[in-house]
């Protein structure tokens, strides 16, 4: 089965090995984008969300056929010519990572949310950040990162 | 405090420390952020195959035999591995017990039997499905009692008596200590197992070349595996190279245990190619080594003053089938805390019992969560019955610098009593007690960690390299690693506060062990402390070799010199008398006989290797913590709500304030999973549902307001002052938290976890003396459905063909047609139940795209009507629905984050017919109809009705329909969640008033669902024509107790579940009415 989409701006076309192969795979195995981690693969602890068509999504549970004609963005699609995305930075700024394997999914939910809200209020960010696990941090400084997020984008003007 | 650590070689530090205790972006922050660090997951080699690992369903058996003709006959599989093909040698830290794959006997549901490496996971997979194995069973001991009780089966027949290890000691006059004392109290503590659930599962790529191999672990401790994995794969260290690749979270459950990566080396070596192995999620329940369950007899004696004079414990540990580091752990949970108060006496006796259960192992803490939450609730005991303020009595008795521990534990900085004052006055302790509120409670739990323990023979040292390069950059050469705590960054502050560097300037490796000089890595809260010093050491060896160039160089005195900004040159010189570092390095080399610049430190730390009583200074230094939780109890339902932690913690320097903020705040939150979260059911052996359904981690959203401060300390061996911190941060959490529920509703839990339930019964016990005590039923479906039919790894047999219709017409037929599972938002049940194991269908028809299911609107008689394509965010978003409906807004609302509710759709949520989901009890409270559709055409009906006649087999759902509700009219629904995060409703309820001009009923609905396999309509004839009487709609809602069916599991007994339907039902109700009231 041959699926076509946008993948970080570009076009891809992929071969599913099977109907039911997962995003999450085809990106990983398949398009060798490592950068989207696979935590559970029942949906639950949201390490592997990614974009689509601005929305966010576990992939481990998007069946890759699904995203036909699609815009699909991961994390390696959010610096611009090697600078970083306003949220990648508000990351490295509140020290809002440990190990960094939840850190892509947490990255990415954020800029589903700061897309749609640029000024979230403190339970919108607490409602976005509860839906991806850390095990590492206690997510004090996730939280902090989302309104460091929000201020960067800002003065960006981006929001 | 703080100046006898200012360096005088250079004016700069005049000042203070130009790196040291600043924020200094973390080394691993970019690459973190921007996906591009490699775990091990991530690798990929050439011609790399990819393993899967059959393991037992058993829980104690012996293996008769293993057929794995069928499995190796498969296309793509080049190698099927029994414990034949292995070196047949036990391995382990202490105690070796453990086979890399089981030799004749497996001893839990879990155990290794036989691996595949495949040319893809899903055929890898498939083929461990075709080794046939057979079993027979023997009795097992699933339990400390069970494994203890008199002519128990043995888990290892050279383990008599199930005892893998046994300690005592006594030290000092306990019997007199006790007959002195003039209060004594004791009790008996559990604990649990808790995972480390790491969210990268423990992983190796493992590929073997001229007789070597080369493992590419997320390892905590490189060098440690290494040795290990040699004994188990029976070669030479010599034969074994570990690199260490990024490690996704580590807390003591990546430290060289796992067979996981014995396993992939071997397999590599049978196939000749790389081979990859990553645990499932599912594998890392099943086969990690959880934290250690300890049942912990305390007894405490004291003077009327409160002073300590005697302490005496009695201590079993369930280590599971395999020893692991829990040898290790008993010690330490054993003779811990008898440093942290002045403890005059201590008496103990520990035993380490196997059970055939998930062999346990190191978790943050080791050993000393289990020992915290029994001693210092014992404390807060003795506080209580010396009528002392709990603060005042750990004051009164906490160790102090120059302190000895009856083990001889040297205690040479300590600001136990600093981190009680300051804990206490962040969470406002005194002003609290003096008004307390109803169902508030304040509690406190001190602790105190080691900083790295002597433990695998008389060293626990570090060595590092430092080089000061030609390119005028520095090198850290280190192999004790970074698993997210911050080792790279702070090992690169230290060196570049003793070079002068910029920290910019100072690079540093990642562990190999053909590379790095032998380290022992990040165990044991020691990498700052004590690697810390061997790179000081280093960097400062490297410093003295540069100046002595530079002096050459510049013919002048060293203390002439000075680096300032990576350039170096005479003090109170003019700028263009310096030198680039780069040109003096380079000059250094580029001369006859020249050299490179090139520092060795070696630091061992100052302690001791403890006797075989654990007598000993095991650590050079110790740190400190004291924890101040205030909780609210809910009377009603026993839920406990965490209001404020005040974490403060003594380690010395903070060498990396947030970094150091970051590691006490993650250590909090996972201590309050321990105490209240994290756990679930099992059955003969074995988790039911080991994922994070049933086992749920903290979540943001639950993490209560946190103050985190340090301590003013400095501990005069550690490098600029500072010590360890890794562990402390969740050490007496537990503890804390119970002795905060006691304060609040005096109520004191003494196993773990707390729940809601154990609280709730022991407030209500008459809610309970009617309890049905039939013993579960076994469970059905998840894993143990896939573990006990013989087709463990759940992968399809066959592909699945997708249907994807354009029309309704094209669905309908296609459905009909039989064995069709419908997929539409993607988080489908289709998709999730045939990844945990339900009967598979042989096709799946996606129906997102058919326009007539995408519709949604509301009319202009305002009836809602949604299409089952819709996805549940949509309808969330839709304007006016919270305002008609508040129901069905909070049941989508608590269905699921954004992300869920983007994921699942309308139909996908009410065509199971499941009476928990929250969206179907919502509609069914506003008697909301379903349009279904077959070949026989479509029909429309209520929820209600269809929950009980149930839907054809050719029947789908199409769309959902309510109406507008009456003028006067409110709704509401509450998912109630006694662990407080995102999980199944232990029940659910959704409630619909409306009122008459007076305020007096109409009609009233109330639906409760999660408590039978249908949701329970409650019949509310009683109350039309009442005013509103809170007592009159409690009696009313109390059919639901016996209507309720419940069944038992980890979010409740079924009799707390009925408790709750009523308490649920009637708050539910009393809102919605409350609401009516307040529409005109």
């Amino acid at each position: 089965m041959l699926i076509k989409f946008t993948l970080n701006g570009d076009p891809v076309e992929v071969h599913l090995k099977s109907p039911d192969r997962l995003l999450v795979d085809v990106l990983r195995e398949d398009l060798q984008l490592t950068g989207t981690k696979h935590g559970c693969g029942i949906g639950a602890c949201g390490t592997c969300t990614v974009i689509i068509d601005g929305a966010p999504v576990s992939s481990c549970l998007q069946l890759a056929a699904l995203c036909d004609g699609t815009h699909v963005r991961t994390v390696e699609g959010l610096d611009q010519a090697g600078v970083l995305h306003p949220v990648q930075q508000a990351f490295i700024n509140k020290s809002a990572m440990q190990c960094g394997i939840c850190i892509p999914g947490h990255v990415m939910q954020c800029v589903s949310l700061l897309e749609k809200n640029p000024n979230p209020t403190e339970a919108e960010i607490r409602e976005s950040a509860d839906s991806v696990y850390c095990r590492c941090t206690g997510y004090v400084k996730i939280i902090d990162a989302y309104r460091e997020a929000s201020a960067l984008l800002k003065k960006a003007g981006k929001a | 405090m703080s100046t006898h650590h200012q360096k005088l070689r250079d004016p700069k530090f005049e000042s203070g420390l130009l790196v040291v205790g600043k924020d200094v972006p973390r080394t691993d922050a970019q690459p973190k952020v921007t996906g591009a660090s490699q775990y091990v997951a991530d690798l990929h080699m050439p011609g790399m195959l990819y393993a899967a690992v059959l393991r037992s369903p058993h829980a104690n058996a012996r293996i008769l035999s293993i057929d794995t003709s069928a499995a190796r006959a498969m296309p793509g599989v080049k190698a099927v591995v029994t414990g034949e093909d292995t070196a047949k040698r036990k391995w382990g830290a202490f105690r070796p017990d453990l086979y890399p794959l089981a030799i004749g006997r497996v001893r839990y549901v879990g155990d290794e039997v036989a691996a595949v490496a495949a040319t893809d996971p899903e055929t890898a997979r498939a083929a461990v499905d075709r080794i046939v194995v057979q079993y027979e069973p023997l009795p097992a001991v699933f339990s400390l009692d069970e494994a203890m009780a008199p002519g128990a089966p043995l888990v290892h027949d050279d383990a008599p008596g199930n005892v893998a290890h046994e300690f005592a000691f006594e030290r000092g006059e306990v019997d007199a200590g006790f007959k002195a004392s003039d209060v004594v109290v004791e009790g008996t503590w559990d604990s649990i197992r808790q995972w480390h659930s790491s969210l990268e599962t423990i992983g190796c790529v493992a590929h073997w070349t001229n007789n070597r191999v080369t493992m590419w672990c997320n390892t905590q401790t490189p060098f440690l595996a290494r040795g290990r994995y040699a004994v188990a794969l029976g070669v030479p260290e010599a034969q074994v190279r570990v690199i260490q690749t990024e490690v996704g979270g580590g807390f003591g459950g990546k430290s060289g245990d796992d067979n996981c990566s014995v396993i992939a080396a071997i397999l590599a070596r049978k196939s000749g190619r790389p081979v990859k192995l990553i645990h499932t999620r599912e594998e890392e329940f099943l086969a990690s080594h959880p934290r250690m369950p300890m049942r912990y007899w305390v007894r405490l004696g004291f003077s009327k003053a409160g002073k300590v004079l005697a302490k005496e414990i009695r201590m079993w540990a369930d280590n599971g089938a395999y020893t692991g580091k829990s040898q290790a752990i008993l010690g330490a949970a054993t003779v811990r805390h008898d440093a942290l108060y002045k403890y005059p006496n201590a008496r103990a006796k520990s035993t380490l019992v196997y059970t055939n259960l998930v062999p346990t192992g190191a978790f943050r803490g080791f050993g000393n969560p289990s020992a915290d939450w029994a001693v210092e609730q014992a404390w807060d005991l003795a506080a209580e019955k010396l009528k002392i303020d709990v603060v005042d009595l750990l004051r009164m008795n906490a160790v102090e610098e120059g302190d000895v521990s009856p083990h001889n534990h040297k205690i040479t900085s300590a600001e136990l009593r600093q981190c009680i004052d300051k804990a206490a006055d962040l969470i406002h302790w005194k002003e609290k007690r003096k008004s307390k509120k109803d169902g508030y409670g304040l509690g406190m739990g001190c602790s105190i960690h080691v900083n790295g323990r002597r433990s695998f023979g008389d060293w626990d040292g570090s060595s590092a390299i430092v080089r000061i390069n030609e390119d005028g950059r520095a090198t850290i050469i280190t192999g004790e690693g970074e698993i997210g705590q911050g080792t790279l960054t702070v090992l690169r502050q230290i060196a570049a506060e003793e070079l002068c560097m910029p920290y910019e300037d100072i690079d540093i490796t990642r562990p190999d062990t053909d590379v790095h000089p032998h380290s022992l890595g990040a165990l044991a809260s020691r990498v700052t402390y004590v690697a810390g010093n061997a790179v000081k050491r280093a960097a400062a060896e490297a410093h003295k070799q540069l100046m002595a160039a530079a002096a050459e160089q510049f013919k002048k005195p060293v203390d002439e010199l000075t680096i300032i900004n990576g350039q170096i040159g005479p003090r109170k010189g003019a700028e263009s008398e310096f030198k680039p570092i780069s040109a003096v390095v380079r000059a250094n080399i580029y001369k006859r006989g020249g050299e490179a610049i090139v520092g060795v430190g070696n630091w061992d730390n100052p302690s001791d290797f403890p006797d075989h009583s654990r007598y000993g200074n095991e650590s050079g230094a110790y740190n400190f913590a004291a924890q101040a939780v205030e909780v609210e109890v809910d009377r009603g339902t026993g839920q406990v709500q965490l209001k404020e932690i005040a974490a403060v913690v003594d380690c010395g320097t903070v060498i990396h304030p947030s970094a150091a903020q970051g590691q006490v705040e993650g250590a909090v939150v996972q201590g309050i999973g321990l105490a209240m979260i994290e756990y679930f059911d099992w059955h003969q052996g074995t988790p039911t549902d080991p994922q994070y359904i049933d086992y749920p981690l903290p979540s943001a959203d639950f993490v209560p307001k946190m103050h985190v401060a340090f301590a003013d300390s400095y501990e005069p061996s550690g490098p600029f002052g500072a010590k360890g911190l890794g562990e402390i941060g969740l050490d007496a959490i537990p503890a804390a938290i119970a002795n905060a529920i006691s304060d609040a509703v005096g109520v004191r839990i003494y196993a773990l976890p707390i729940t809601a339930e154990k609280i709730h019964r022991a407030l209500h016990p008459a809610l309970y003396a009617d309890e049905d005590k039939t013993p579960p039923a076994p469970p059905k479906g998840g894993v143990w459905s896939r573990l006990v039919t013989g087709r463990p790894s759940g992968v399809r047999p066959s592909q699945p063909e997708l249907l994807q219709p354009k029309t309704l017409d094209e669905a309908v037929r296609f459905y009909a047609e039989g064995d069709t599972a419908i997929v539409s938002g993607g988080m489908s049940h289709a998709i999730r139940r045939e990844r945990t194991g339900y009967p598979q269908a042989k096709r799946l028809m996606v129906v997102s795209r058919i326009a007539e299911l995408l519709k949604i609107g509301i009319d202009n008689k305002g009836m809602l009507r949604v299409g089952a394509a819709v996805n549940q965010q949509t309808l969330f978003a839709l304007p006016k629905l919270r305002e008609q409906w508040a129901v069905l807004a909070e049941s989508l609302d608590a269905a699921g984050h954004t992300r869920v509710r983007q994921m699942t759709t309308v139909g996908g949520s009410v065509g199971p017919l499941i009476g928990g989901f929250d969206l179907p009890v919502a509609l069914v409270g506003v008697n909301g109809r379903v349009v279904t559709a077959s070949p026989a055409g479509q029909k429309t009906w209520t929820l209600a009705e269809a929950f009980d006649k149930r839907l054809a087999k050719d029947e789908m759902i199409i769309a959902i329909e309510v109406d507008a509700l009456p003028a006067r009219s409110g709704s509401a629904f509450h998912k109630f969640l006694p662990r407080g995060v995102m999980e199944t409703p232990s029940a659910n309820a959704a409630a619909t008033v409306t009122l008459d001009a007076n305020g007096k009923c109409i009609t009233a609905r109330l639906v409760v669902g999660a408590v039978s396999w249908k949701p329970i309509i409650v019949d509310l004839s009683a109350l039309t024509g009442s005013a509103f009487d809170e007592a009159k709609i409690r009696a009313a809602v109390q059919p639901v107790r016996n209507l309720a069916q419940p069944m038992s599991n980890v979010r409740g007994s079924a009799m707390y579940k009925r408790n709750m339907a009523v308490e649920i039902g009637a708050r539910t109700l009393i809102r919605a009415w409350q609401r009516a009231a307040q529409q005109k």
